[in-house]
C-alpha cells in the first residue's frame, strides 16, 4: 500500500517545490547564491536552469498524479532524486557555503536536511515505479490505512523541511501563552554580580580609576551587605611602576535601575607590600565631582 | 564566589584583609557615561594606556594551539601567531570570572595586554571562548533558547546555565529573571562557545530594543 500511496505523496511535493521555482519570484535572487553560477557561467544561465527544474519537477508531478501505476514517472522521479542527491553532493563538495535552492524558499547552506529531502525523493520514486494500484483506489478501499500513512509522510516531508518553521512559530507562541514561560523568573535571587559590575561600569568611580585598572574583575565575594570586586592595576609613582589591587566596594543590592548615582568605595592595595596606597583619584584621572544640581 | 579560594582558609583572610581595605577606601559617588573593560570591551578597539611608558594595549585573538604552563599558544585567524602570558594578575572570563584551569586547547581566545620585549604578550584580560550575537528568539526550552542569527538564518543553540544566565530588558539592569523573553524577540546574546556540541553557554541576553 506505501507504493501505492508513494505517486500521491511524491506528486504533491514535487508540484510544490516544481511551482515554487518556476513562478517563484525571488527564484533568480536564489539561483544567484546557488553552485549553479559558477558551473553555468553567468546568473541569468543559473536562474533560468533553477526554472527548467521546476518546470521538469511539476510534469513529473502531474505525471505521478495522473498516471501513478505507470511506471515512467515513479522512474523520472527517482531520476530527479539520484540527481538533487548529486547535486547536493557535488555543490557541498566544491563550494559548501553556497545555497541548495531545493524548495526556492530555501536559503539554508547545505546540510543533512537537505541530502534527507533528496534521498527521500529518490526513495518515494522507487516505490512509486512499482505501484500497482492508482492512489484513489487505495484511499477508496482502505481510507484509514491511507490517512495514517499520508499523515507519515507529512510528518517526514515537515521534519526535513525549513520552511515549516515558520508554520511552527505561532504554535509555540501559543504553547508559551497558555502554559506560560518554563524560564526561571529568578525570584529569591540575589543581584547577580555582572549586575553589580554593570553598576561599577557606569560609576564616576570606575572613570576615575580607569588609568590604574588594567584587568577586568578578577575576583568578587559578598561581606556583610558589601560586594567586593576585585581588579588588578599597575600604580605608577616617583619609585616606579607597581602592581595593584584596586577594590571597589558596592551595596550588594545595588543597580543601575535602583543607583543611578552609585556610591562606591575604592582603595589601592600595593600587590608586593600589602598597604592601602592613598590616592585622590579624581585628581589623578583630571576628573572633577560634579556640583549637585538643584 | 569564584573558585578562588585555594588554601581556604587563607583565602578567606585575605579576603576579610582586603574586604577590610575596601571598606576603608573613599567613596566616590557619580554616574560616568563611559564604558567598561568588561567582556563587552574585548570586542571594542583596545584601550590606549595612559602610561607613557607603554605605547599601548596589544590586541590577540585565535584558537588555542597548546598550553605551556602559564604560556598559551594561540593561533589567529588571520595565520598569525601569539604567545599569552599568564600572570596573578590577569582576569580570565569563560562564562563567568573563573581561573586559568578553566582554559583547555581548542578554546577561542580574545586577550587584551602588553607586548614584552621577548615577543610575549603578559595578558592584562582573557576571555575565552566569547561570542557576541545578535539573533532573533525562535524557540524557548526550560534549559535553552532557540536561536537564529544571520541573514541565513542559521540555527544556534544557546544555553540557560542556572545561577549564571542573565537578562536586561529595554536597557534596564541585569537580572536573573528570564521569564520576559519572548518568542520572535531579537536579542543581543553574549556567551560561551561550547567547542564540543557548537552551542552557547549564555551570560547575557538583551531584548527589548
Amino acid at each position: 500500500m506505501i507504493q501505492d500511496l508513494a505517486p500521491l505523496v511524491c506528486g504533491l511535493l514535487l508540484a510544490a517545490t516544481g511551482a515554487a521555482k518556476l513562478f517563484g519570484r525571488r527564484t533568480a535572487q536564489i539561483a544567484a547564491n546557488t553552485v549553479l553560477v559558477r558551473v553555468l557561467g553567468n546568473r541569468h544561465r543559473a536562474a533560468f536552469a533553477l526554472r527548467a527544474v521546476g518546470a521538469l519537477e511539476a510534469a513529473v508531478a502531474a505525471g505521478l498524479l495522473a498516471a501513478p501505476s505507470a511506471v515512467v514517472p515513479g522512474v523520472a522521479t527517482a531520476v530527479l532524486g539520484a540527481g538533487f542527491t548529486g547535486y547536493l553532493g557535488y555543490a557541498r563538495a566544491t563550494a559548501p557555503e553556497t545555497s541548495c535552492g531545493c524548495s526556492a524558499r530555501d536559503e539554508g547552506p547545505i546540510g543533512t536536511r537537505s541530502f534527507v529531502r533528496a534521498v527521500l525523493v529518490l526513495a518515494g520514486g522507487v516505490a512509486a515505479a512499482f505501484a500497482g494500484g492508482t492512489w484513489w483506489h487505495e484511499i477508496a478501499g482502505r481510507p484509514g490505512w491511507s490517512l495514517l500513512v499520508l499523515a507519515a509522510a507529512a510528518a517526514l516531508v515537515a521534519a526535513v523541511s525549513r520552511d515549516v518553521d515558520r508554520v511552527w512559530l505561532p504554535v509555540r507562541r501559543l504553547r508559551l501563552r497558555l502554559f506560560g514561560t518554563p524560564l526561571p523568573t529568578g525570584s529569591g535571587r540575589r543581584v547577580p554580580v555582572e549586575a553589580s559590575v554593570e553598576l561599577l561600569e557606569s560609576s564616576l568611580a570606575w572613570q576615575a580609576s580607569a588609568p590604574i585598572v588594567r584587568s577586568a574583575l578578577l575576583d568578587h565575594w559578598d561581606d556583610e551587605g558589601w560586594r567586593v570586586l576585585r581588579f588588578a592595576g599597575v600604580h605608577q609613582d616617583e619609585r616606579g611602576a607597581r602592581p595593584v589591587s584596586v577594590l571597589f566596594a558596592l551595596d550588594e543590592e545595588a543597580t543601575i535601575d535602583s543607583s543611578p548615582s552609585p556610591a562606591v568605595r575604592v582603595s589601592v592595595i600595593d600587590d608586593d607590600t600589602q598597604e592601602a596606597i592613598l590616592l585622590d583619584l579624581l585628581a589623578l584621572s583630571g576628573l572633577r565631582t560634579p556640583l549637585p544640581l538643584v | 564566589m569564584t573558585d578562588r579560594h585555594d588554601p581556604a582558609r587563607r583565602g578567606f583572610d585575605r579576603r576579610r584583609f582586603l574586604t577590610t581595605a575596601a571598606l576603608g577606601g573613599a567613596t566616590i559617588v557619580g554616574a560616568s557615561a563611559l564604558g567598561g573593560l568588561d567582556a563587552d570591551a574585548a570586542f571594542a578597539a583596545p584601550i590606549p594606556s595612559l602610561d607613557p611608558a607603554i605605547a599601548k594595549s596589544a590586541f590577540a585573538e585565535g584558537r588555542i594551539t597548546a598550553i605551556k604552563g602559564s604560556v598559551l599558544e594561540v593561533a589567529g585567524s588571520y595565520g598569525d601567531r601569539h604567545l599569552i602570558q599568564l600572570t596573578n594578575a590577569t582576569s580570565i572570563w569563560k562564562l563567568r570570572t573563573t581561573t586559568a584551569d578553566a582554559i583547555r586547547t581548542g578554546d577561542g581566545l580574545y586577550a587584551r595586554g602588553v607586548d614584552m620585549p621577548d615577543g610575549t604578550i603578559a595578558a592584562d584580560a582573557v576571555w575565552v571562548n566569547i561570542v557576541n550575537l545578535f539573533c532573533t528568539v525562535r524557540g524557548i526550552a526550560k534549559d535553552r533558547l532557540h536561536l537564529t542569527h544571520g541573514s541565513a538564518d542559521h540555527e544556534v543553540v544557546g544555553r540557560i546555565v542556572p545561577e549564571t544566565t542573565t537578562a536586561s530588558y529595554l536597557g534596564g539592569a541585569l537580572t536573573p529573571d528570564l521569564s520576559r523573553v519572548r518568542i520572535g524577540q531579537s536579542a543581543q546574546v553574549l556567551g560561551a562557545w561550547r567547542p564540543e556540541d557548537d552551542t552557547v553557554d549564555i551570560a547575557r541576553v538583551t531584548v527589548g530594543h
